[in-house]
This record gives C-alpha cells, sequence and structure tokens, in this order.
C-alpha cells in the first residue's frame, strides 16, 4: 500500500511540475530567451491568491487575480527586461543575469510585503482522508490532476487549432520565415510569455493550498521547470509536461526504496541519466555536428 | 623637480586625505559596531527579522539610559541561514566594520563562522542556535539561549508522563538536525522511550505528503519535527494534511509566528526558555512593554535572547569604560569571567566557563494560534 501511496502523491506533485514546466517549455521553446524568472511568475500568482483568499475574496476571483498578475509580470519582463537586451546584443548569460536579477528584487519585495516565512491557503481541499487501507487523499488530488488535464487539452486545441498557435509553434521553428511572412515576432513572443506565465498560476495556487509558499520558492520551481524541460526535451512542450510528472511521481516513489533524504536528488538523477544516455530528451530533436 | 611643484602636491594630497582624518575625539565617540550574521532573505528570513527586533530594542534601551559614552550601531550582514555566507559576513565584520561584537544564530552559520571570530578575537553571540555542540566552540562564542540537549533533558521526562514513548524524528540534514538526532537516540532510552524511526529531509526540500506516508508506517505516539524556518511549518501542514493525527512536538525554533499562525499547528507542543512578561524583573516588564509598543506583537523568545545579547555587551562595555580599558574581545570576555551574573531578560543571567548562559524551560502548546506554556 505504500507504493500505491507514493504513486498517488507523486502524480498530485508531477501535475503540479507539468503545468510550470510547460509553461516554460513554451516560452523556451518559442522565444529561446531562458525566463529565469518564470519561477517569480509562480511565487506572484501564488501571493495574490493568497491575499484574496485572505481577504475574503472569492476562490474564482483569486485565481483569475493571479493569473492576471502572472500574465503580467511575463509580459513586463519581455518588454522592459529581454527585447531590450537582445536589441543590442543578447546574450544568453546577459538575459540569465537580468531575469535573474528581477527574480531576487521581487523575491525580496514580496518578502517585504507579505512577510518572511511561510505562508498558505486555509482549506479542507488539502486534507486527506482514508480512502483505502493506508491510502490517504484529500479533494486537491483530483483538483489537480483535473485542472492539469482540462489545461493541457486546451493548450494541445490552441496550439493546433487556432491561428496564433500554430504561429507559435512556427515562431520556435524558423522566425525568419515567419518575419518573411509578415508576422511578427514581437507580438508572438508577447503571445508566448503571456500564455507561458498563466500557466503557472494554477500550479501556484494548488502549491499555496498543499505545500504553501515562501518568497524563494520561485528557485526550486526554475529547477524543476528546467530539469523538466531539458528531460522532456528543449522545445518540446509536451515532453516537459509528461518530464514534470515523471519527475514527481520519481521522486515521491523513490521514497519506497531510499532513503528520505534522497528524494530531491532521485529527480536530478534522473535530469543526469537523460543528460549522459538521452541528451536530446523524451521528444527533443537528436543533432549531430 | 621644484619646490613649489611639491608644496602644490603635498598641499593637493592634504587636502584630498582631509575628510579621512579624524581627531582622536571623534574617534572615541565612534559607535560601537553590533555586527549581525542573520538570514534576512530566503525561506529563513522571518528569523532575521526576529532576531534584530530584539537587538534593536536593546540598542535603544541602552542609549536611553546612557549606558555608555558611545553608541552602539547594528551593521547586518545576511547570511540566508547558510554557512558560506556566514563566513562571507563574518570575513567582512571583522576585517573591514572592525565589529566589537557579532550576533550570530543557526548552527551551521554558527560553527562556520566561530573559527573566523576565533582568530579576529572577536566575540560572538548565539541567540537563536541550540545544537549542543555550540558550547565551547570558542573562548570568544557565547551562548544566550539554553542549547538543545538542556531542552531535551526538560522535554523527555514530560513526554514520557503523557504516554509519549514512541517517537518518529523528522529531521532537517544539518548539524542542527544530526545534533537533535544524536540527542534523541542516546537520551530516550533513559528515560524509557524509543526512537521509532528517523527520517531526515534536505533543507530545500518542499514535498512532505511521501515522508508522511513514511511516517505512518512506523505507528509512532509523537512525531519529533527538528527543522527550521518555512520548512518546519511545510512539515506540520504535510504531516496534518496527510493523516498523521498523532501529537507533534519539537523545540524552541517551533516559537515562530508562521508556525504559530498555521491552523495544522494547532496542539503542536515544543519547549522553549521560560520567560514571565508579567511578573518578572522590571528589565523584563520594560521590554515585553516597549517591545509590543514597538513592533506591535507580544515579544518571543528569540526577541528576548537577542535583546539579552545586546544588554550583556552594554553591560560589559559599561564596566570596561568605567576602568577606561579598551573594549575588545579579551577584555570583554574577561569581564563576562569576572562578573559572571547579569540582570537580564527573564531574571539573572548566569553564564558558565564557557560563556554559556543557563536558563530554566518550560513545554508550550500552540492553542489558537498563541503559545501557551502548560509546565
Amino acid at each position: 500500500m505504500l507504493f500505491l501511496q507514493l504513486l498517488l502523491q507523486g502524480i498530485q506533485t508531477g501535475a503540479l511540475y507539468a503545468l510550470t514546466a510547460a509553461g516554460f517549455a513554451l516560452i523556451f521553446g518559442a522565444t529561446r530567451i531562458f525566463h529565469f524568472a518564470h519561477g517569480t511568475s509562480f511565487t506572484l500568482a501564488g501571493y495574490v491568491f493568497l491575499f484574496c483568499w485572505n481577504g475574503g475574496l472569492p476562490g474564482w476571483f483569486g485565481t483569475l487575480a493571479g493569473i492576471a498578475v502572472a500574465m503580467l509580470f511575463g509580459l513586463a519582463m519581455e518588454r522592459l527586461v529581454y527585447r531590450p537586451i537582445q536589441r543590442h546584443e543578447g546574450s544568453f548569460f546577459t538575459v540569465f543575469v537580468a531575469a535573474f536579477g528581477v527574480a531576487v528584487v521581487v523575491q525580496n519585495l514580496v518578502g517585504m510585503v507579505a512577510g518572511r516565512g511561510f505562508a498558505s491557503v486555509d482549506t479542507r481541499l488539502s486534507l486527506a482522508t482514508e480512502v483505502l487501507p493506508d491510502v490517504f487523499l484529500a479533494p486537491i488530488f483530483w483538483i489537480a490532476i483535473a485542472v492539469a488535464v482540462v489545461l493541457f487539452a486546451a493548450l494541445s486545441a490552441f496550439l493546433t487549432r487556432t491561428h496564433a498557435g500554430v504561429a507559435l509553434r512556427a515562431l520556435a521553428q524558423n522566425p525568419d520565415l515567419l518575419r518573411a511572412y509578415g508576422l511578427s515576432s514581437n507580438r508572438l513572443s508577447m503571445l508566448a510569455f503571456a500564455v507561458g506565465s498563466a500557466m503557472a498560476a494554477p500550479a501556484a495556487i494548488l502549491t499555496a493550498m498543499t505545500t504553501g509558499l515562501n518568497e524563494a520558492i520561485g528557485h526550486h520551481v526554475m529547477l524543476i521547470s528546467m530539469a523538466a524541460t531539458i528531460v522532456g526535451g528543449v522545445g518540446s512542450l509536451r515532453g516537459a509536461a509528461l518530464a514534470g510528472l515523471m519527475l514527481g511521481v520519481a521522486e515521491s516513489v523513490a521514497l519506497q526504496f531510499v532513503d528520505t533524504q534522497w528524494a530531491e536528488a532521485v529527480s536530478f538523477l534522473v535530469l543526469f541519466a537523460f543528460i549522459i544516455f538521452r541528451p536530446s530528451g523524451f521528444f527533443g530533436v537528436a543533432q549531430t555536428r | 623637480m621644484s619646490g613649489p611643484q611639491i608644496a602644490r602636491r603635498a598641499l593637493m594630497g592634504t587636502a584630498l586625505a582631509a575628510p579621512f582624518i579624524r581627531p582622536v575625539a571623534a574617534q572615541g565617540s565612534d559607535p560601537y559596531v553590533i555586527g549581525t550574521l542573520f538570514p534576512m532573505s530566503g525561506p529563513n528570513g522571518e528569523y532575521g527579522t526576529l532576531f534584530t527586533n530584539g537587538a534593536a530594542l536593546a540598542i535603544e534601551h541602552a542609549a536611553q539610559d546612557r549606558m555608555l559614552r558611545r553608541p552602539m550601531r547594528i551593521q547586518a550582514e545576511d547570511t540566508q541561514a547558510l554557512p558560506q555566507q556566514g563566513v562571507i559576513g563574518m570575513t567582512k565584520l571583522v576585517n573591514v566594520d572592525k565589529a566589537h561584537y557579532v550576533l550570530v544564530g543557526f548552527t551551521a552559520v554558527s560553527k562556520a563562522v566561530a573559527p573566523v571570530g576565533d582568530r579576529a578575537k572577536t566575540i560572538m553571540v548565539n541567540g537563536g542556535a541550540v545544537g549542543p555542540d555550540l558550547a565551547g566552540l570558542s573562548p570568544y562564542f557565547w551562548n544566550v539561549i539554553p542549547l538543545a540537549h538542556l531542552e531535551t533533558q526538560a522535554f523527555l521526562p514530560f513526554l514520557m508522563r503523557r504516554n509519549l514513548k514512541r517517537i518518529a524524528l523528522v529531521y532537517v540534514d544539518d548539524p542542527l538536525g544530526d545534533a537533535i538526532l544524536g540527542l534523541l537516540r542516546t537520551e530516550l532510552p533513559k528515560t524509557g522511550g524509543e526512537l521509532a524511526g528517523t527520517f531526515s529531509v534536505p533543507r530545500t526540500a518542499q514535498q512532505f505528503g511521501p515522508v508522511a506516508a513514511r511516517v505512518r508506517q512506523v505507528r509512532a505516539d509523537a512525531v519529533y519535527v527538528a527543522s527550521f524556518g518555512a520548512q518546519q511549518a511545510q512539515i506540520i501542514k504535510g504531516l496534518r494534511d496527510n493523516g498523521i493525527r498523532q501529537p507533534i512536538v519539537g523545540y524552541s525554533a517551533l516559537s515562530i509566528a508562521s508556525v504559530t499562525a498555521l491552523p495544522e499547528a494547532e496542539g503542536v507542543i515544543f519547549t522553549s526558555q521560560k520567560f514571565d512578561y508579567t511578573g518578572g524583573s522590571e528589565i523584563t516588564r520594560r521590554f515585553a512593554t516597549d517591545f509590543k509598543a514597538k513592533y506591535g506583537s507580544e515579544p518571543g523568545a528569540y526577541n528576548a535572547n537577542y535583546y539579552n545579547a545586546v544588554r550583556l555587551f552594554a553591560l560589559l562595555a559599561k564596566e570596561l569604560e568605567a576602568q577606561n580599558t579598551e573594549v575588545n574581545g579579551d577584555s570583554l570576555r574577561a569581564t563576562l569571567l569576572r562578573v559572571r551574573e547579569f540582570d537580564l531578560v527573564g531574571g539573572k543571567g548566569r553564564f558558565d566557563d564557557q560563556g554559556n548562559m543557563s536558563a530554566e524551560i518550560q513545554v508550550n502548546e500552540i492553542r489558537g494560534g498563541r503559545v501557551v506554556p502548560i509546565t
């Protein structure tokens, strides 16, 4: 029964990792910008929801507010940070340092406004009950699964059945050709940031209910997102989502076999294994030089 | 080279150096530098604010009472509760800021910075970390908080009386967690208890649902949480949300607001120093009243400890000023060992040869978001 329990908990965690990683992968895949501040979108969305919840506002309002703030932050990063850098030299390192700097500044601002410490949404949705002998499940398990499934279905439909979605995929593959067809890569880049950042918000809200938040949580989120993007195959959305799910399950199920302190290390063992044996990830395209 | 040229250069050099040349009298009124090595950001940033609030109030009180001829000022360095950041901060405090006295917290940070302070003969005072090996770390390292072994000695008989004999330990993988593990391993059997299971978690761990599943397996009477900062609140929530109904117990680090305000922490039992803010000494009452007026909340043990740490410096420096002796690590230490007993918040603070202050321990329970003493 311990294995089943760990598997179910891993699926819940993995669903949240998948949502966050997919947002990062969408941005990175379409724009090739290493958006390190994606974790900050997550943090902001979580805290905005928390403020709304604690302020007695309805959950749907908090959710929309969280999504809006995450999107606005992503758009602001694209317009005010990444685009000016890319206008000049746009090296990977400059972009990374700029994003890291913004993440640190926002982390401190969140700490100053919301307090430095643990904060969580007080809800009975996270309270598990025994559904089978020694197997505990909380209502939020089903919510996490449902949210992940619905959002991935919606994202897939958007990317395959709408002009904007198809253009986003084209931006990822050949931006020059896209411009030759008269499409604006700047607008599409903004769209990628808006949609990718919005994907982090539901995961942040569910995390606020389950494991809780602190102002530094964005760094952990980024580690997972980066690992999932590499394991899934750089540029592959479904790869990142699948890898996020797999990392969550691996982190949890590992406790059946190893001591509790190794749970997080298992995620990174998986990452190393992929880097060594399958550097292109699940769905990445292998390249030869 | 002609004479006028030299004169012009000398004049220019003197003019440029003038702002940096201070009269002896001015140096004598320079503030005493109280360095702080606290986590001011990151998941343990909450502690930095708690620690600093206590120290800042003590500086205000010392100034109001005109205890010293020179003012005191805080020079803060953010450690993020990480040893390497602590060493960088300590090196700057002793070499650049010429700190007279450094306040530290967190076991791993304290152990990392102690050699730096020892070499520089700078007094370091801990009011937040409880790792038992912090006793005797250096002649210049003092503790104004009872260390974990003292908390455990008081706590284990209490647990046995409540028939909480099989203890599962969830501990952070760092020197503090290891120290508590060692203590429970040796002390529990002596009091008739046993360690039902031990579960180490990395400092960066965020997910505790799977850990709770493992903890459930050992069917313990109580779960002892030995971590700090945001993580201990996450552990408690993770355990409660995932079917752990046994009492959760721990040590003084649980007295922070993010834990006490957590609905899942209702009923958590932990030890801390004994403070009587209403019926205690005048110093204690003044501290409690002014703290509430300044910060709008009741003071906690950490606030009091760092208040005491700074007040101790003021008392020692006052003695030295009266004797016209320079205030430095050696003179402060010699005065501490000579006087031994000081009027501090909570009553008389008595120091042993290693600079450890003894204090009474009480057992508390979190009830309705408040810490209520139950012994």
